[in-house]
């Protein structure tokens, strides 16, 4: 192959312009992460510093004395986890029952869960509350692992990947004499792997970063997850302003960990689900 | 086919050979015990805690109601005509409107604009993919806070930006009227930008790399390749992209609770804002339902007209 | 530092509790010296010191008590109480933060009603107890009875060769507010003459209390000059602007205890953060405080207050022990240990104000403290008082980010709570 000067060109044209959409994208994280190496007069100057003058790596060392971030990691990832494993879970068999079985009443059953999904979660945050309350679960992690665990969003995500799966393997298998639990079992999970890995994935993020409920739920303040620290921190100490970016530093890794493990899956899988069905 | 059009299509496609009566209804009920089996964990949680406090709060829009009060009592539309005559609830429709209007195409644009951008295959590029979706991912606190440094009309760094740039008089962002619906659109466009991307470079994925060859052997340049494969192979995609992402306008509540909590005045809030501030706060659960009942109404209006225009577009 | 009592200490203490039930069935719920845990809601532990000293001290009378903190961000206060109300929830005692939450909750009947424990104390002592009587009817009684001064920092004023601000009218205190703006903090921050905190009540409470206005009324047209005066101070740059103060969520804490302001209008409540920040070594601002600046010079001191109370719970798990530390806050061994760390008791006596010690020792502050003067209530309670607190704060931002002319902002706020407010 040749390269002419006219392709090369428009390389670099492209790896640079790749580059710049890269860094303004990343701007607000640059920040973020210079911010929490400073001093706390030092986060604002004119004109911006972005590498700091002097690395303040104690920030990272101090905020685990300053607030309980320690406790309110073991919280979150406790209910992202255990979230996302319910979800998954029951998910991955509603949605086998909605894509691959037929029985009356089904497609309405399934309209109903899909319109659920445009209503806001504030229109029926109170009868909601009220059940919990009644259930006796109101300050406790399991009001907000019923809640998160059974949404509707799920069904419809793992329904739309089992769709791309043929109907002949089943048939096939149920010819083998396979019951439906079975296919479910052997089948359908070992195939859907990026469909749960998106899943999965989605719901961690969003049970991670979820403010509201928590806010709403939980009062006992060890029950707090890091977003409630963290809002309750900026509050209290507004002009501790690297400690507020270490913070948040601190609340984006692990997300950004497990985004980083499940990347590859997570694309495939959301990519399917997304589009065909 | 995406979405709601789709349950009726599998069950037309499946037309069974006729079987003797008694047999079938056998094999009606068992696979209604089988199918319900499947659905059942799921859909217990999910009606005893969305289903049902749905129902509950639409009923709840016709009634006066507070839990401190014993007897919800029925008002009609009584709710709707306060509704009405609120001057907030117009205030917050019309920016919950203009916040879509900005966020749906701004935000599609740019991800289709970073998807086409990282549709190659180069090495490195898992890099950039991980790089556009990382806002997707950063917690919602740490956005807003991130946002409103960067917004900081004095010492921020956007604003300083524009001052090198020359103007002179550059906006206040959060603090004005004018300008906080776009700085909280800026904010949410970047946060969202990455999930949307993903989908999109899925959705080029399956466009036939021959087309494009054959385009070019006819001599279309860059923009008619575009226009004329990349766009029309994307439909689909677009489709359930702008779907979600209708649906998910219409429900921002979270990014303006942290960023603006609906200031200056009421220049940010939004329809969910106000179900959550008059139903928690001022405990008109009967008034804040009326509300969601609108808010619903117009998200599934909109979604159904989208379906429609996609539907009239297949059949021509 | 804030304490997080664990998982398994909760759980023995609700195992212990239910162990002496088991033992005691016929006694146990009535028992005043069994182990109670009782639950008190509350904010910002760490600058709001008062609550841990009266923990304290109520622990130390009963030592079969442990109370523990529910503790909640201040901003997010009034709906995370009525949220937890709504649901139903089992805190034992409330804290009321103002007197426009407690009409809230005690209209719907989510208070215990105290009537008959307020006839037993002593209330020709007690301040600040009129606006929690509901048609003759108590259901909170006052702990704290705080109003608002002008706190400044002693050592701006020296430096700027200024007299410290004795009996100021409202166009010395702006005037003051300018020469007082110059320089730089240690730290490299700006110093601003003042600091005006975000809430409305810092200009609309002062107007209303100081010319007789109505803030439920509808016509505002009284704070018109109290809004010129403040926003010409941020114009001027005597005073950091709003818009920044709002989206950055500036404390005032900060800003006084770093020396980026000389003055700052603020209520009694500060004063015990103060001597904690200070005794902790956070800061070594040099502080006194005046009277709040008037309207005409010679005429006393006007200025506006709000008491702070707890309730108990309608669905309180421990209703009785809950009572009695509601009666032991309102009282004088309440008020001595308040009073000890610098907060203003709504209980006076000579004990008590003896016990007062935070206030520096100048004849300033001690005046500004001690002098007779007009406590007009912050906000009117009555059926409209949250609507119209609504329009009013969404009115005061528009108006201090300057995105309304004063009188536009005034005329829309009179026209929304006549038309829109029932």
């Amino acid at each position: 192959m040749t390269t002419t000067p006219a392709t090369r060109g428009r390389k670099i044209a492209y790896a640079l312009l790749l580059t710049v959409v890269c860094l303004l994208v990343l701007v607000p994280f640059v920040w973020m992460i210079s911010s929490s190496l400073k001093h706390d007069n030092q986060v604002f100057t004119v004109p911006t510093q972005w590498v700091p003058r002097e690395f303040v790596w104690s920030n990272y060392a101090d905020i685990w004395t300053r607030i309980p971030m320690l406790s309110y990691l073991r919280n979150s990832a406790f209910l992202a986890i255990t979230i996302s494993l319910l979800q998954v879970l029951t998910g991955s068999f509603a949605a086998y029952g909605f894509a691959k079985l037929r029985f009356p009443g089904r497609d309405w059953l399934f309209l109903a869960y899909l319109a659920t999904i445009a209503v806001p979660w504030q229109a029926y945050m109170i009868p909601q509350y009220l059940i919990m309350e009644k259930l006796g679960l109101v300050n406790t992690h399991l009001s907000i692992i019923l809640l998160q665990a059974f949404g509707a969003f799920g069904v419809f995500l793992m329904r739309q990947y089992y769709q791309s799966i043929p109907d002949e393997l089943i048939e096939a298998a149920r010819i083998d004499g396979l019951n439906e639990y079975r296919i479910w079992a052997r089948i359908m999970l070992p195939l859907s792997r990026p469909a749960i890995a998106s899943l999965g994935l989605l719901t961690f993020v969003t049970t991670w970063n979820d403010y509201m409920g928590p806010f709403i739920y939980f009062t006992s303040n060890e029950l707090w997850t890091v977003q409630l620290g963290l809002r309750s921190f900026v509050g209290q100490f507004d002009a501790a302003y690297a400690m507020i970016m270490t913070g948040s530093v601190i609340s984006v890794l692990p997300v950004v960990l497990v985004f980083l493990l499940g990347q590859r899956q997570f694309i495939q899988g959301i990519a399917t689900s997304g589009l065909k069905g | 086919m995406v979405i709601s059009t789709e349950p009726a299509v599998p069950a037309m496609r499946t037309r069974r050979p006729p079987a003797p009566a008694t047999r079938a209804r056998r094999r009606t009920l068992r696979s209604i015990l089988t199918g319900w089996s499947f659905i059942l964990p799921n859909f217990l949680g999910f009606a005893l805690l969305t289903l049902v406090p749905m129902v509950f709060g639409l009923a709840l829009s016709f009634m006066d109601w507070s839990p401190w009060t014993d007897e919800p009592e029925w008002v009609g539309l009584e709710n709707f005509e306060r509704m009405f005559r609120n001057s907030t609830f117009w205030i917050a429709l019309g920016n919950t409107v203009y916040y879509a209007v900005g966020h749906i195409p701004l935000t599609m644009a740019v991800a289709l604009g970073l998807a086409l951008l990282l549709n190659r295959s180069l090495a490195g590029l898992g890099f950039f993919r991980t790089a556009f979706f990382l806002p997707y991912v950063t917690s919602l606190v740490a956005v807003a806070v991130v946002w409103n440094m960067l917004f900081n009309p004095t010492s921020g760094p956007i604003n300083q930006f524009l001052l090198a740039l020359g103007v002179d008089d550059p906006p206040g962002w959060t603090s004005s009227t004018a300008w906080a619906m776009p700085a909280v659109i800026v904010a949410s466009v970047w946060r969202d930008m990455g999930y949307y991307m993903v989908l999109f470079l899925a959705g080029l994925q399956t466009i036939p790399t021959e087309l494009y060859e054959a385009a070019k052997v006819d001599g279309a340049n860059a923009w008619q390749r575009f226009w004329n494969i990349t766009l029309p192979g994307l439909r689909p995609t677009t489709f359930f992209v702008l779907i979600m992402c209708t649906v998910a306008s219409f429900k921002i509540f979270d990014l303006i609770v942290v960023m603006t909590d609906g200031g200056p005045g009421r220049a940010t809030i939004v329809l969910s804002q106000l179900i959550y501030l008059q139903g928690i706060q001022e405990g008109r659960f009967g008034f804040a339902s009326a509300i969601s009942l609108v808010l619903f109404v117009l998200v599934a209006g909109f979604t159904v007209l989208q379906f429609q225009l996609q539907r009239r577009r297949e059949a021509r | 530092m804030k304490r997080y009592p664990s998982a398994l200490a909760a759980i023995a203490t609700a195992a212990a509790v239910a162990l002496a039930g088991c033992s005691s069935p016929a006694t146990a719920p009535a028992d005043p010296s069994g182990p109670v845990t009782l639950t008190v809601s509350a904010w910002n532990l760490e600058s709001t010191p008062e609550f841990r000293a009266l923990f304290d001290a109520f622990e130390a009378v009963h030592p079969n008590v442990t109370i523990q903190p529910v503790e909640i961000l201040a901003e997010d206060y009034p709906e995370k109480v009525a949220t937890m109300l709504a649901g139903g929830d089992t805190t034992d005692v409330l804290t009321m933060k103002n007197v426009t939450d407690y009409a809230r909750y005690a209209s719907r009947g989510q208070l215990l009603d105290l009537t008959d424990l307020v006839g037993e104390l002593p209330t020709d002592k007690m301040a600040g107890l009129e606006p929690f009587d509901i048609g003759g009817k108590y259901a909170a009684v006052p702990y704290r009875q705080d109003f608002w001064l002008l706190y400044y920092n002693k050592k701006l004023f020296d430096a700027a060769g200024l007299p410290h601000p004795d009996q100021l009218t409202w166009a010395q205190y702006g005037e003051l507010a300018k020469k007082l703006t110059s320089g730089t903090t240690a730290d490299g921050q700006k110093v601003y003459g003042t600091y005006h905190h975000t809430w409305r009540s810092v200009v609309q409470a002062i107007a209303a209390a100081q010319t007789g206005g109505d803030q439920l009324g509808g016509d505002y047209g009284f704070m018109k000059s109290q809004y010129e005066l403040a926003l010409d101070l941020q114009r001027s740059g005597a005073a950091l602007d709003y818009g920044t103060a709002r989206t950055q969520q500036v404390n005032y804490r900060s800003m006084f205890e770093t020396g980026q302001t000389a003055m700052l209008p603020m209520g009694t409540w500060y004063i015990a953060s103060i001597k904690a920040a200070i005794a902790s070594g956070k800061s070594s601002v040099d502080w006194g405080v005046a009277p709040m600046p008037q309207l005409a010079p010679g005429a006393g001191t006007t200025t506006f207050g709000s008491p702070t109370a707890f309730a108990v719970n309608e669905k309180a798990k421990n209703a009785e022990v809950a009572k009695e530390f509601v009666r032991f806050a309102a009282g004088e061994q309440g008020a001595k240990a308040i009073a000890a760390i610098g907060v203003v008791p709504a209980f006076r006596s000579d004990a008590v104000t003896a016990a007062f010690t935070a206030l520096p020792s100048d004849e300033l502050s001690k005046k500004a403290f001690t002098e007779d003067k007009k406590i007009v209530l912050e906000m009117p309670v009555s059926e409209t008082t949250s609507d119209v607190d609504t329009i009013l704060t969404e009115e005061h931002s528009l108006i201090m980010t300057g995105e309304k002319p004063v009188d536009d902002g005034l005329r829309e706020a009179g026209d929304r709570v006549k038309n829109e407010v029932r």
